[in-house]
């Protein structure tokens, strides 16, 4: 008898308590962001969408080789007269479709500063497959160039955040 | 009559898809039907390196991969025969209990939803996304960190980064108390999950249950303690035990990891004192001598075990997953059979299983 | 318009130690107070609406129309007015059940839909509700499909008719008023019983049959718990019950049926939990929840049929929070003497907005219950002390009497 009676009040003090805790959390500050009239700014090391400097480039393809889903390609610049090859590139591209940004292309690159880096643009969307390639060649800047099949010509990428948004590379 | 609980489902966490047999209320045969997220990360392995196996990794588990980038290292470290310095070792405890925390703050919100309670899971999110920011000030990523490398880690922490860590914990204590009273103990939840979905401890070992779900049944094994990794044995900390093997037995024993975890990344974040990072003497093109080593870690699911074979090359010849979240499916056809059509999302919840663990 | 939060977030640690000294909070803490000032200060202005409709009455009788004529048209103004009501409340509760189960999770809800904390996110969800197909399955009993929303919704609408909404400011002045509640409130049960006959899915059927247990088993319990008040009052009538709980003991205690002690408390506690129950909501919602394994009994009804189902919910939700203002905490009255100069419909409809918010206090802060359970709790608690507390009021009432 007893301890029907003690089930019913712990039952019910423990219905009270629960409501208390939600009630205490109803008074606090909400802690969300209004999304996209507030934006969240990445911490420095965030690996976001990447960024390429041709300049800086030595073409030595050890980005290439070290992703994971071989995403890059690119070529090295030959010298007409000496038909040597020029450690500058060609041409670069990268499919941020493949990217998993791993960052591996980053760690892997030897130049200073580095040539590809993780930039902290987190709004990568597209409407179309094409749209996922980026294109580089020397004096493109650093966001690169996508494909459109309807003008057939290289256009600026969509809704890129700026490469001066990004932290500086390391 | 034969009911499909298919992939698309908002309480199969994953794409699972559950062929339940039913003759009224009463379930007589559920048959699990995996694969719907396999991308045959063993033999993509095969022909990546060992530095790009990593980032393999993180896609097994995705609610706490740190363990899943730890294991691969460890069977790799295994065959080189390198040990990653001691400030790494500790630095790799305390990711790997932070993720710890995380996925079981996963696993109480979903789990709370799934028996109804609809915000625990909103607190829960609010903690983890805390715990999400830690990460991301250490190595750029929230979910797939491809941090934990062969011989060490991958980056140092920055000058704030503990005393964020600790500002994290201090908030987190509390809380944990709160989610006792609002869900643990709420008699409404208790008459939901406790004396439903026993497991017996036979069965729980018959069928090679690991985790939380073998130790609710009472049975206490401990990757972390049988055979410690990363400095573990030095570490004081609970393992938490069921008694019946019931629902919230299982739940339980999650809820008091948390608080054990957060008791191992205090006493870690202690015992950092500076040092390398990465071992001496690792490469940069990683080819393990030729062999076969086996390394398993306590992962926030269960016991997460690798076994790889190297034939010397660049790349793994052979690797295979042992994933925890796969075995504790399985219980399923043993366990649902004889029970009523409305404990299913309950039982199955409390498993707490990761469908890109399960079909890897 | 992109405003950058800056390099560090703010966690919960920053956010909650300070609240005060986040410019959001103010302002809203500023906005929460301006409206309820500005609602007392439109009350005491308005005055007593009975007094507006004696007003508009006569001025109705002035136009040289036939006194049934004048009948008609104020039976139908009083309907428009109930409906009116009805339709406001669908927007409004929708709307706060939103803001308050987010501010509950930490987080804002609508905050877009016409500018102002989202104010108009329910008329543009209805709006696109209207335009939504409607898909009746081949296997379904089309006429039926078709009724049972309009079953449903017609009793939730016609039980208002005596609810009161202040001091003699109901559409229908009944002498058995509460049972006349209490019995239109119980139809809807058949509207249930035929949308999941309609789906013409087996599950939907099951899940619409138990919906309607649980519909018709918490009745009892919401019935008896109110026999005490109406011991207390002495009638079935809305209006006297409203008005035996006019006046304060000590000058400063309200003589609310709540406050009688014992039987006061546990009265409005188990017309509250069944009242939760009736109207479907967490924890007591398995029948809608258990559209996660088999249908629910409004799975197969979409667009402005879902709606009506909907609509229906809210409407007993405003019902029950209407009926547990009026029963037990006084109805029009104001809880302090100097107080009463607000009128007494803000008074009534505050207490019903009070007790909305805790229905969906409940309803954020409890897992369900299995349909076992919920059914063994009625029957195995809350029916026989109900009894038990119909018992001692009968004591109460012979202590207090002789």
């Amino acid at each position: 008898m007893i301890s029907y009676f003690k089930t019913v009040f712990t039952s019910s003090w423990a219905f009270v308590a629960g409501l208390g805790i939600t009630l205490r959390y109803m008074f606090k500050p909400a802690v969300t962001v209004q999304y996209p009239t507030e934006k969240l700014h990445p911490y420095p090391p965030f690996r976001g969408a990447l960024l390429f400097d041709a300049a800086t480039c030595i073409a030595c393809g050890l980005c290439a080789k070290a992703c994971p889903s071989s995403c890059i390609a690119l070529a090295h610049q030959v010298n007409p007269e000496t038909k040597k090859r020029v450690p500058k590139v060609e041409w670069y591209t990268l499919d941020l479709g493949r990217c998993n940004f791993c960052g591996l292309c980053q760690e892997a690159c030897p130049t200073k500063p580095k040539s590809v880096w993780h930039s902290l643009d987190y709004e990568v969307v597209f409407s179309t497959r094409d749209e996922m390639v980026r294109c580089w060649k020397p004096g493109v800047p650093l966001g690169g160039r996508v494909w459109d099949p309807v003008a057939k010509d290289f256009r600026e990428p969509r809704g890129h955040l700026p490469a001066s948004a990004s932290p500086a590379r390391k | 009559m034969f009911i499909n609980m298919g992939p698309q489902h908002p309480s199969t966490h994953g794409v699972l898809r559950l062929g339940l047999t039913i003759s009224g209320e009463v379930i007589n045969k559920a048959v699990p039907d995996i694969g719907y997220l396999h991308r045959g990360t063993e033999k993509l392995m095969e022909t990546r390196s060992y530095q790009q196996c990593v980032v393999l990794t993180d896609r097994w588990d995705y609610c706490s991969a740190m363990p899943n980038n730890l294991v691969f290292c460890l069977a790799a470290e295994k065959l080189m025969a390198v040990q990653a310095p001691p400030r790494a070792q500790a630095l790799r405890v305390v990711m790997c209990e932070l993720n710890r925390i995380a996925s079981h703050l996963i696993f109480l919100g979903t789990y709370g939803i799934d028996i109804g309670a609809l915000t625990p899971f909103l607190y829960a999110f609010r903690e983890r996304e805390m715990i999400l920011d830690l990460y991301e000030m250490l190595c750029g990523a929230r979910l797939t960190y491809n941090y934990i490398r062969i011989g060490g880690v991958a980056a140092d922490l920055g000058e704030d980064w503990v005393a964020k860590c600790r500002e994290f914990l201090e908030y987190f204590k509390p809380r944990i108390d709160e989610y006792d009273t609002l869900l643990s103990f709420n008699p409404i939840f208790l008459a939901r999950t406790q004396g439903v979905g026993i497991i017996p401890r036979e069965s729980a070992v018959a069928w090679g249950l690991s985790g939380p779900n073998l130790r609710g049944s009472g049975v206490d094994y401990d990757a972390r303690k049988s055979e410690p990794y990363c400095g573990y044995e030095a570490y004081d900390f609970d393992v938490p035990l069921g008694q019946t093997g019931s629902c919230w037995d299982r739940y339980f024993c999650r809820v008091q990891e948390m608080r054990q975890s957060v008791r191992i990344v205090e006493a870690a974040l202690a015992r950092l004192a500076p040092g390398e990072i990465m071992a001496k003497g690792v490469p940069k093109i990683i080819k393990p001598p030729a062999g076969e080593a086996y390394a398993h870690v306590e992962a926030s699911r269960g016991d997460l075990g690798i076994y790889l074979a190297a034939d010397g090359g660049a790349a793994p010849y052979r690797l295979h997953v042992r994933a925890p979240s796969f075995l504790n499916l399985a219980i399923l056809q043993e366990m649902l059979v004889g029970r009523k059509v409305a404990d299913v999302i309950a039982v199955m919840g409390s498993l707490d299983i990761v469908l890109g663990e399960v079909d890897r | 318009m992109s405003r950058d939060l800056g390099s560090s977030r703010l966690w919960p640690t920053e956010v909650w130690s300070r609240p005060w000294s986040l410019p959001r909070y103010r302002a809203g803490a500023m906005w929460l107070g301006g409206i309820a000032a500005g609602i007392v200060v439109i009350g005491a202005g308005v005055g007593e609406l009975s007094l507006w409709g004696d007003r508009l009455l006569g001025l109705l009788g002035r136009f040289g129309l036939p006194p049934v004529a004048v009948a008609w048209i104020w039976v139908l103004v009083k309907l428009g007015c109930v409906l009116g009501v009805i339709v406001a409340n669908g927007l409004w509760a929708v709307w706060w059940e939103r803001k308050i189960s987010a501010h509950i999770q930490s987080r804002f809800g609508p905050m877009y839909a016409g500018g102002f904390h989202g104010w108009a996110q329910t008329i543009f969800d209805t709006i696109k509700l209207l335009f939504k197909e409607d898909v009746t399955p081949a296997a379904a009993d089309q006429p039926m499909h078709a009724l049972a929303p309009i079953v449903a919704i017609a009793p939730c609408v016609m039980a208002f008719a005596p609810v009161l909404f202040g001091t003699e400011l109901a559409a229908a002045r009944l002498d058995m008023g509460v049972l006349y509640i209490f019995a239109f409130a119980g139809i809807s049960v058949i509207g249930v019983v035929m949308a999941g006959w309609a789906s013409g899915n087996k599950y939907s059927l099951l899940g619409g049959l138990r919906a309607a247990a649980q519909i018709v088993s918490y009745e009892l319990p919401r019935g008896f718990s109110v026999v005490p008040v109406l011991m207390f009052a002495g009638s079935l009538d809305l209006a006297v019950i409203d008005r035996a709980q006019a006046g304060y003991w000590l000058g400063f205690i309200p003589r609310w049926f709540v406050f009688y002690p014992v039987v006061g408390q546990v009265s409005f506690l188990f017309f509250l939990i069944a009242s939760v129950a009736e109207t479907n909501r967490t924890p007591f919602d398995i029948p809608e929840a258990e559209s996660e394994l088999v249908a629910g009994f409004h799975t197969e009804f979409s667009g402005m049929k879902w709606s009506m189902f909907f609509l229906t919910e809210y409407g007993y939700v405003l019902l029950s929070s209407f009926l547990l203002a009026a029963f037990f905490l006084g109805g029009g009255a104001a809880p302090l003497p100097f107080l009463r100069f607000v009128p007494s419909w803000i008074w009534m409809t505050g207490k019903a907005m009070f007790m909305m918010f805790v229905f969906m206090w409940f309803r954020w802060t409890f897992p369900r219950l299995r349909v076992d359970q919920l059914m063994d709790f009625n029957w195995k608690f809350l029916l026989p002390w109900s009894f038990a507390n119909i018992g001692l009021a009968g004591i109460m009432l012979w202590w207090m009497l002789r």
